[in-house]
């Protein structure tokens, strides 16, 4: 069992060819080579943190707001999914609260704990590591789907004055949200969870 | 071939895998991290490019017909796919309607063209031009489609509106439908490794 870093080698992540490490860029696509990303870590952080900030006005502005008859009823996200559980529909209203809370929230905990685990490197559970992590990175873009419930409800519903529903800026924010974390998962490189082991071997 | 380039490196953990010559159909992954490294498959090119042919042929009717109509109290709005994302445009968010044009229609539609333009020169066994860049910027954009999270979303929308008006699917909504099953299919059918190994042979 050797890494292709042990071996002075460095795979393209986007053909997957192996070129020494020396190279700059991947001589079959072109594309720059690292042997590990570049400033994982830091950026994975920057990201996070960033996402952190964005979800507070994602969550206290209104997502949407409804013009009937002459009134205005803004609506949060966590509003959205109360309303579900009033009209009973509770299979979507825990569609909407595991893709818009349960999703964004779990994903920030799980990229910390990776951060530290990187820094922190341990022997047993590398294996359910990236596992967890390789899910983390799958599942991010389906927080989008309450932005694109917003999307479909302002264009859609237009009855002549009687109704119309407007975007909240939090529809923004909360899609900042989906994307930095995109980024950040992204950024992150599993293969830092496993580096401490080829060190190990050498001392 | 130089043995060489059949070597993996796990994208997952590093681990250097000789995966051989995989006999398709046949999957492999790392035997240390369990992540997926490749996949072979019979004609996968040519299903490819099927896929790709009528994902475009859907997402083209799925931009031309309404996509779904809303009616109550004797009154009736309809909407097109594309107004989806020019609608917030409209109420002044142009940032965010560039981005749900972009996820739902722009980069879909980009990367059904460039799976056709990687996979015509491959079916054909003769290299063109545009075969590497093409390919480049397929596998770079590839996980930023959102066509089946924008599916779940319409779904979500019509529950959300069931009690208030009569919301009837349009044909362009069967046409997203579909196109969003050619896509993801097509997609799968370009593995990343095999790909760049044929691009590569036909280019020696």
């Amino acid at each position: 069992m050797t890494t292709a870093a042990a071996n002075n080698l460095a795979s393209c992540h986007l053909c997957c060819k192996l070129s020494s490490a020396s190279e700059s860029h991947c001589s079959r696509c072109g594309a720059p080579l690292h042997v590990r990303k570049t400033n994982s870590l830091q950026r994975t952080l920057a990201l996070l943190i960033t996402a952190n900030v964005l979800y507070v006005p994602a969550n206290v502005f209104p997502i949407m707001i409804t013009d009937q008859l002459g009134q205005s009823v803004p609506s949060t996200i966590i509003g959205g999914v109360v309303l579900l559980i009033q009209l009973g529909s509770i299979p979507v209203a825990a569609v909407i609260f595991i893709a818009s809370v349960i999703v964004p929230l779990s994903k920030f905990l799980i990229m910390y704990y990776l951060v530290w685990a990187v820094a922190n490197p341990r022997q047993a559970g590398l294996r359910q590591h990236t596992q967890v992590y390789r899910v983390t990175e799958f599942i991010g873009k389906w927080s989008m789907i309450d932005v694109f419930v917003v999307a479909i409800l302002v264009a859609l519903v237009h009855l002549g004055g009687i109704i119309e529903i407007r975007p909240g800026i939090a529809a923004l924010s909360f899609a900042g949200v989906v994307i930095t974390t995109m980024i950040a998962a992204e950024s992150f490189d599993s293969r830092l969870l496993w580096d401490h082991l080829e060190a190990e071997k050498h001392d | 071939m130089p043995a060489m380039s059949e070597r993996i490196a796990c994208q997952g953990c590093d681990l250097l895998v000789d995966v051989g010559e995989l006999q398709a159909p046949a999957q492999a992954h790392c035997p240390r991290c369990g992540h997926f490294l490749t996949r072979a498959l019979n004609d996968g090119h040519m299903r490819a490019l099927l896929y790709g042919i009528s994902a475009a042929i859907f997402l083209t009717v799925a931009n031309t017909f309404p996509f779904l109509t809303l009616e109550a109290q004797g009154l009736a709005s309809s909407m097109t796919l594309p107004r989806t994302a020019l609608e917030l445009y409209v109420y002044g968010m142009p940032f965010l309607s560039a981005l749900v044009g972009i996820f739902i229609i722009l980069l879909p539609a980009v990367l059904v063209f460039l799976l056709i333009a990687v996979c015509l020169p491959l079916v054909r066994q003769r290299s063109a031009p545009w075969l590497k860049d093409c390919a480049h910027l397929f596998y770079l954009t590839q996980n930023w489609a959102m066509v089946e999270v924008f599916i779940i979303g319409v779904v979500v929308s019509l529950v959300k509106l069931a009690n208030m008006a009569d919301v009837t699917l349009g044909l362009s909504f069967w046409a997203y439908v579909g196109f969003s099953l050619c896509f993801t299919a097509g997609l799968s059918c370009l593995d990343r490794f095999q790909t760049w190994q044929a691009i590569e042979r036909l280019q020696q």
